[in-house]
């Protein structure tokens, strides 16, 4: 019996290793793949950047005040430009070295998978240009809404952000493929009914509430018209 | 030598008129007809106040459209019009580049205007900016004497405000200038100004690197206390009144402050040696204020202040450190009639955004934003001390303002030079 236990190991063992020595080639391509191109988009972005300092893009781009400067204010563009573009290389090295991977592979769920992750970077770019887009909406709609004495600027802040982020949220799970149907119709559903909530709110049930609170606001001098009366600040 | 940005109809117009010795350069847009008989006006009156020397004289203003030819007939009309030594000479820009805030022309415009002025070789220049008051009033005389006596290269506005005028000017542009760059100068931003022909070619490379950097606002002040040249100051009694179609505080906050702190950092190297200031040379007699009007009332600017530190602390936070986060806190509980911020307090607010832009701690536009309402918390504390006193305790009081600005220098060294120490 024992025999047979020790025989059943060792053909198991041997079934592994033989599996793991035939997905090793595949492993190797992908990381020689990714360096190898991680080599390219270093190069790449270090002649962007030279190009980019040359060309004075900063300076151009800083222009105004709607640029790139206000939505990534850490980063200066040429920073952002060369780094965008040594993550988009690395990326590509990253597909490619996956695609070589599968090909050593013919495991069907392995195939599968890789055939997935191109949804799943798609996704995840998604989510971090929904996070940006809402942060920055909530924050101008918050400064604004105090600057024009609004008391329910955080409310106004909150219900932006909130709603850039079901839509991203959405946009992420359709584009994964996740109950796509569901999500879909839970989006409109719940995106009508606030639309349509609100609209209620307008029209019927708070109609006095909504009206006094307008007069209250319209009959409040705004801050920055009401001194200029008697303050002049330029 | 920089090249002038104007239109080839500009360009013949300036080969029709010739040479001139004084230009007179409108920066803004103004209706041609009352420009014309108020420069009249002020040149004849100049003129005759000057003992009949009369000089050639060139009023430049932005009145052709790109497609318009140059009449020179018109010209030769007003010549004959008005007096000989007077003529007019409408121009266009080659590349428009409009201001955001209409009675502030952008950099690019005065580029233009000291090109005019350096093609024409006159021997001075008054700029003409806002509106027209400064040519209907007693301006031209008083501001071009010191610079036919050699006694300075710059001749800055002393305007006679109320107290609670020019209040942007008075609570930050002019002391954080005068902290900055040493020189006592009242108006840093002043849109009228005379400058000597010295000083144009100097002041066109400054503007040529301010456009090319994206600045929109020229600061004639800063580049004649930079290049260590005479700046003068004569009180007129010119007084602009604001247009305030469309524009919010915001707005023109963000309009003139944001470039002000976009200068600091592209002079650092320079304003970090500074210490203390020097007054600037005052020609002529302080003409008095105009009368107060009604008491202030306060309470909205209050409570939009207060309003802000209840909704707007996380981002505050990203800017200011602990302990005038701390302070604001005290400062939003009090209540209306006993609000009062410290200079020292107020102070440390506008160094501190001015790093924060600097570092870009975030978007510069909800920098700006996020500062509304901490001015306006300022204002009321001002207005609530200075609303018995006379205008006179009120620019002392302004002074004091400014006393703390040069106190607190030490404070903005410290966070410049080493941010990270100080990082909130």
């Amino acid at each position: 019996m024992w025999t047979q236990v020790s025989q059943s190991l060792h053909e198991s063992m041997a079934r592994v290793i033989s599996r793991i020595a035939t997905l090793l080639p595949g492993i190797l391509a992908l990381i020689v793949a990714v360096l190898f191109f991680a080599a390219i988009a270093w190069l790449l972005a270090w002649l962007l950047r030279a190009l980019l300092i040359a060309i004075h893009i900063d300076e151009r781009l800083v222009r105004g005040t709607n640029t790139i400067a206000e939505w990534s204010p850490t980063y200066t563009p040429t920073t952002l430009i060369t780094r965008i573009v040594f993550w988009c290389i690395v990326l590509v090295g990253f597909l490619v070295g996956l695609e070589a991977f599968g090909a050593s592979s013919d495991n069907l769920l392995t195939a599968r998978l890789l055939g997935y992750i191109p949804n799943v970077v798609g996704a995840v770019v998604l989510l971090i240009l929904g996070n940006v887009i809402a942060r920055f909406l909530s924050r101008s709609v918050l400064i604004g809404a105090v600057n024009m004495n609004l008391h329910y600027a955080r409310l106004l802040s909150l219900g932006i952000k909130w709603l850039v982020l079901v839509l991203t949220a959405a946009m992420v799970l359709d584009h994964l493929s996740i109950g796509a149907a569901i999500v879909d119709l839970a989006f409109g559903i719940l995106f009508g009914g606030i639309v349509l909530a609100l609209a209620l709110a307008v029209g019927l049930g708070s109609r006095d509430l909504v009206s006094r609170s307008l007069e209250r606001e319209a009959a409040r001098p705004a801050p920055e018209t009401m001194p200029e009366e008697q303050f002049r600040h330029f | 030598m920089a090249k002038l940005e104007l239109s080839e109809e500009t360009k013949t117009g300036m080969e029709a008129v010739g040479a001139a010795d004084l230009l007179i350069a409108v920066a803004v847009q103004v209706d041609a007809d009352q420009l014309r008989a108020a420069a009249t006006r002020s040149v004849l009156s100049m003129d005759a106040s000057d003992h009949g020397s009369a000089q050639r004289t060139v009023v430049a203003f932005p009145g052709m459209s790109n497609v318009e030819s140059v009449d020179k007939g018109e010209i030769e009309r007003d010549e004959a019009a008005a007096d000989s030594n007077l003529r007019f000479l409408p121009y266009s820009l080659a590349s428009g580049t409009p201001s955001r805030i209409p009675w502030l022309a952008p950099a690019s415009t005065y580029q233009a205007l000291f090109g005019m002025a350096r093609e024409l070789g006159v021997s001075a220049c008054a700029v003409i900016g806002f509106d027209l008051s400064a040519l209907e009033t007693n301006f031209l005389g008083p501001m071009l004497a010191p610079l036919r006596e050699k006694r300075c290269e710059l001749v800055m506005p002393l305007y006679a405000l109320g107290k609670f005028d020019g209040l942007l000017n008075s609570s930050i542009l002019a002391p954080l200038t005068r902290a900055l760059y040493g020189k006592r100068v009242r108006f840093p931003l002043a849109p009228d100004f005379c400058i000597s022909s010295n000083m144009l070619p100097e002041l066109e490379i400054a503007l040529q690197r301010t456009t090319a950097q994206g600045q929109d606002l020229f600061w004639p002040a800063t580049e004649a206390a930079m290049r260590d040249c005479g700046i003068c100051q004569v009180p007129v009694d010119t007084r602009h009144t604001t247009p305030s179609d469309g524009l919010d505080l915001s707005t023109v906050l963000a309009q003139t402050v944001g470039p002000l702190f976009a200068e600091m950092a592209t002079n650092a190297p320079l304003w970090q040696r500074v210490r203390g200031s020097q007054p600037v040379e005052t020609l002529g007699t302080a003409l008095a204020p105009p009368a107060d009007g009604h008491p202030a009332d306060t309470t909205p600017m209050v409570e939009t202040f207060q309003l802000g530190f209840r909704n707007l602390q996380e981002v505050w936070s990203l800017v200011l450190p602990p302990v005038t986060l701390l302070e604001l806190k005290r400062l939003a509980r009090v209540s209306g009639d006993r609000f009062h911020m410290p200079d020292e307090l107020w102070v440390r607010i506008i160094y501190d955004f001015a790093l924060a832009h600097r570092l870009r701690t975030l978007s510069r536009t909800h920098l700006l934003g996020a500062l509304t309402p901490l001015y306006l918390g300022w204002v009321a504390s001002y207005a609530l001390e200075v609303g018995s006193v006379s205008a006179g305790e009120a620019e002392q009081r302004l002074e004091k303002l400014a006393r703390a600005y040069e106190d607190g220098k030490p404070y903005l060294l410290s966070r410049w030079r080493w941010p990270d120490r100080f990082n909130p």
